[in-house]
C-alpha cells in the first residue's frame, strides 16, 4: 500500500514492545507516519497540551492501549472526550482484549475501531483494522 | 410459655369441668336415689298410718260391740286389730328416724294407744267378761261402764289419738311434697351447671385448639416458607421468632442458620468471584510476555533469518513450541475459568447440523473414520457449552487414536428428561485407575512432548456437565478402547 501523505499518529502505549510492534506493522506496510509515543494517559494529556499551546502539528489519529500504569486508556478518553478541541480527534483502541464490557463503554466514548494485537502481518484482524483506519481519515 | 405446657393446661382445664361436670350428675343420681328410698319408706308409713287409724276403729267398734252383746266375735275383731296394731307401732318404729319430730309424735301415740288399751279396753272387757258369771260382776261392770266409758274420757282420749295419727301423716305428706319440689329444683340446677360446665369446657377446647392451630401451625408455615426460600437460593431471608417457646426457638435457630448460610454463600461468591477474576487476570496478564517473545521471535525471523544458523532456528523452533503450549495453557484457564459465569442461552439446536460444524473444526485434517448416527436430536438448549463438550470428547478421541484404521462413533439415547450421548473410540484405553484423574484440571496420561496437551479439556467437560447436574461415564479397555457418555436435559 503506498500512501502520498504523512500520517500524524500519537500512540498511547507503555510497552516498548508494542511500540516496536506498531511502527514495524506501519512500515512494512508501507503507511508513511509521524510518530509520537506517550507511555501513559496522563503524559499524552500532557503531549496534546504542548502541541495546542505551541501551535504543533496535531495528531491525525490516537492509537490507545487500555492497560496502562498512572492513567488508563479508558481515563485518558473520557478526559479526552471533555475538551472540545479533541472532541473529535479518531481514536482506535489497541486490545488483547475481546471483553464486551471494555468494547461497550469505548464505543460510548466515541472510538473509531479495535485493532487487535498482535500487529502482525500475518495477523489478518490487525491488518484489517489498520487499513480501516486509513480509510477512515481519507488518506488514500 | 412452652407449648407443651399450654396444651398439657388446657387439657387439664377441660378435663377438670368435665370431671366436675361428672361429679355434680353422680351426686344428683345419689340424691335422687335416696329421694326414691324416702318415698318407699314414706309410702310405707302412710300405708301403716291409714292401716293404724283403720284399726283403731276396729278396736273401738269391737269393744263396743263386745260390751253390748257380749259376743265372742267382737272381741276377736278387737283383738286382731290391737294385735296388728302393737306390730305396726314396732315397725314404724324403726322406719321413723331416731331424732325426727315424727318420733315424739310416735311415742306420743304409743302413749295415748297404751293409756287407752290399758285404762279403759282391756278393764272394760275384763269387766265384761267377768259381769256374765256374777250379778255382782255385772254391777262392777256397769259401775265401771259409767265411769269410763260413759263419762266421755275414753272417747276424747281416743279423737286425740285419731287426731294425732291425721297430724302425723299430714306431717309425712307435707314432707314428701317438700322433698319433691327440692329434688325438682336440684335436678334444674343440676341440669343447668352441666350445660354451662360442657358449654364452657367446649369453647375452652376451641379457643385452646384455635390458639394452638395459630400458634404452631401458623408460624411453622412460615418457617416452611422460609425453608423454602433457602432452598430456592434465597438465604437472605429472616422470619419473626416471637415468644419462649420451642418454636419461637426453633425460628431463632432457623433464623441463626439462615445468616450464617448467607454470609458463608455470600464469602463462597465473593471468592469464587475473586478467583474468576484472578484466573482472568493472570492469564491475561501472562499473555503479554508470550506475546512479546513470539513478537521478537516472529521478527528475528522475518527479518533476520539468513543471519541463523540451523542449530539456532532449530532452538527458535522449540521457543515456538513452547510458546504454543504457554498459550494453549492460559486459554485454557481462561475457558476454565469462563465456565458457568456466562449467562445461558437456550436457542433450537440442531444436533446434525452442530455436530458438522464441530467436526469441521477438529476433524477437517484427521485420518480417523467418523461414524456419526443419523437423526440426532433437535431441542432447545444451550449451544455453546454443548458444542464445547463434543469438541473436547471429539478431539480427544482423534487425537490420542493409535490404530492403523482409527475409528469413533457418535451417537445418542434417548430417556424421557434427558439424553445420553456416546462418543465411543478404538484407541488406546484408559486404565481404570485413572478414571477419575483425567477429569481433573492439568492432568494428562501422555508426557507433555509427545502430544500438544494441556489437561483442561476433560476439566472443562466435567466442570460444564457438573454445573448443570449432569454426569460423565468412562467405560474402557485398554487397548481396545473407551467409551465416553454423557447426560445432557432435554
Amino acid at each position: 500500500m503506498t500512501m502520498d501523505k504523512v500520517i500524524n499518529i500519537l500512540l498511547v502505549e507503555d510497552d516498548t514492545l508494542d511500540v516496536m510492534d506498531a511502527k514495524r506493522t506501519l512500515d512494512k506496510m508501507g503507511i508513511l507516519h509521524i510518530m509520537h509515543v506517550a507511555k501513559n494517559g496522563e503524559e499524552a494529556l500532557k503531549h496534546l497540551e504542548r502541541v495546542s499551546s505551541e501551535n504543533g502539528v496535531k495528531p491525525d489519529v490516537i492509537l490507545l492501549d487500555l492497560n496502562m500504569p498512572k492513567m488508563n486508556g479508558m481515563e485518558f478518553l473520557s478526559i479526552l472526550r471533555k475538551d472540545d478541541q479533541w472532541k473529535n480527534v479518531k481514536v482506535f483502541i489497541l486490545t488483547t482484549s475481546e471483553e464486551k464490557e471494555d468494547k461497550e463503554a469505548a464505543k460510548k466514548l466515541g472510538v473509531s475501531g479495535f485493532i487487535v494485537k498482535p500487529l502482525k502481518l500475518n495477523n489478518p484482524s490487525s491488518i484489517d483494522s489498520f487499513n480501516l483506519m486509513i480509510d477512515l481519515l481519507n488518506f488514500k | 410459655m412452652k407449648i407443651s405446657y399450654l396444651i398439657f393446661i388446657g387439657f387439664l382445664v377441660i378435663l377438670i369441668m368435665f370431671s366436675a361436670t361428672t361429679y355434680i350428675n353422680f351426686k344428683q343420681a345419689e340424691r335422687v336415689n335416696e329421694n326414691s328410698e324416702f318415698f318407699a319408706r314414706s309410702t310405707t308409713i302412710v300405708r301403716h298410718t291409714n292401716r293404724f287409724q283403720r284399726n283403731i276403729l276396729n278396736m273401738v267398734s269391737g269393744l263396743r260391740g263386745y260390751l253390748f252383746t257380749g259376743e265372742n266375735y267382737f272381741i276377736q275383731a278387737y283383738d286382731s286389730a290391737a294385735q296388728e296394731n302393737i306390730d305396726i307401732l314396732a315397725e314404724l318404729d324403726t322406719i321413723v328416724p331416731d331424732t325426727s319430730v315424727q318420733k315424739r309424735a310416735l311415742r306420743q301415740i304409743r302413749q295415748l294407744n297404751d293409756e287407752w288399751v290399758n285404762n279403759y279396753a282391756i278393764p272394760l272387757i275384763e269387766a265384761k267378761k267377768m259381769s256374765l258369771t256374777s250379778d255382782s260382776s255385772k254391777h262392777a261392770f256397769d259401775e265401771l261402764y259409767r265411769e269410763r266409758l260413759l263419762s266421755g274420757v275414753e272417747m276424747r282420749l281416743n279423737r286425740r289419738l285419731q287426731q294425732m295419727f291425721k297430724d302425723f301423716s299430714n306431717y309425712e305428706y307435707n314432707l314428701r311434697d317438700l322433698r319433691k319440689s327440692e329434688l325438682t329444683e336440684s335436678i334444674i340446677l343440676t341440669k343447668r351447671i352441666s350445660i354451662y360446665l360442657t358449654s364452657v369446657s367446649i369453647i375452652c377446647g376451641l379457643a385452646i385448639a384455635i390458639f394452638l392451630a395459630y400458634r404452631i401451625s401458623n408460624r411453622i408455615m412460615k418457617m416452611v416458607k422460609m425453608a423454602d426460600n433457602i432452598a430456592a437460593g434465597d438465604y437472605n431471608v429472616h422470619t419473626t421468632a416471637e415468644g419462649n417457646d420451642e418454636i419461637g426457638s426453633l425460628a431463632r435457630s432457623l433464623n441463626h442458620m439462615a445468616s450464617v448460610l448467607s454470609e458463608n454463600i455470600s464469602l463462597l461468591k465473593r471468592k469464587n468471584e475473586e478467583l474468576g477474576q484472578f484466573a482472568h487476570i493472570v492469564s491475561h496478564d501472562l499473555k503479554a510476555p508470550l506475546r512479546g517473545i513470539d513478537n521478537v521471535v516472529n521478527w528475528i525471523e522475518e527479518d533476520h533469518l539468513d543471519e541463523l544458523s540451523p542449530k539456532v532456528k532449530e532452538y527458535f523452533q522449540l521457543i515456538k513450541g513452547r510458546l504454543v503450549r504457554g498459550e494453549n495453557l492460559i486459554q485454557g484457564i481462561l475457558t476454565y475459568a469462563r465456565i458457568g459465569r456466562e449467562q445461558p442461552v437456550i436457542e433450537l439446536v440442531d444436533l446434525n447440523e452442530l455436530m458438522g460444524e464441530i467436526l469441521e473444526n477438529v476433524a477437517a485434517t484427521s485420518t480417523v473414520a467418523i461414524d456419526v448416527q443419523k437423526d440426532l436430536p433437535v431441542f432447545e438448549t444451550e449451544k455453546i457449552p454443548l458444542q464445547q463438550i463434543f469438541s473436547n470428547l471429539i478431539g480427544n478421541a482423534i487425537k490420542y487414536n493409535d490404530k492403523r484404521n482409527g475409528k469413533i462413533k457418535i451417537y445418542a439415547r434417548k430417556s424421557p428428561s434427558y439424553y445420553t450421548f456416546f462418543v465411543e473410540d478404538n484407541g488406546p484405553g484408559i486404565d481404570k485407575a485413572y478414571h477419575d484423574k483425567i477429569f481433573m484440571i492439568f492432568q494428562t496420561l501422555q508426557e507433555r512432548d509427545s502430544f500438544e496437551s494441556t489437561g483442561v479439556g476433560l476439566a472443562i467437560v466435567k466442570k460444564i456437565l457438573d454445573d448443570r447436574r449432569q454426569s460423565i461415564k468412562l467405560t474402557s479397555t485398554v487397548g481396545k478402547g473407551s467409551v465416553f457418555s454423557f447426560t445432557w436435559p432435554k
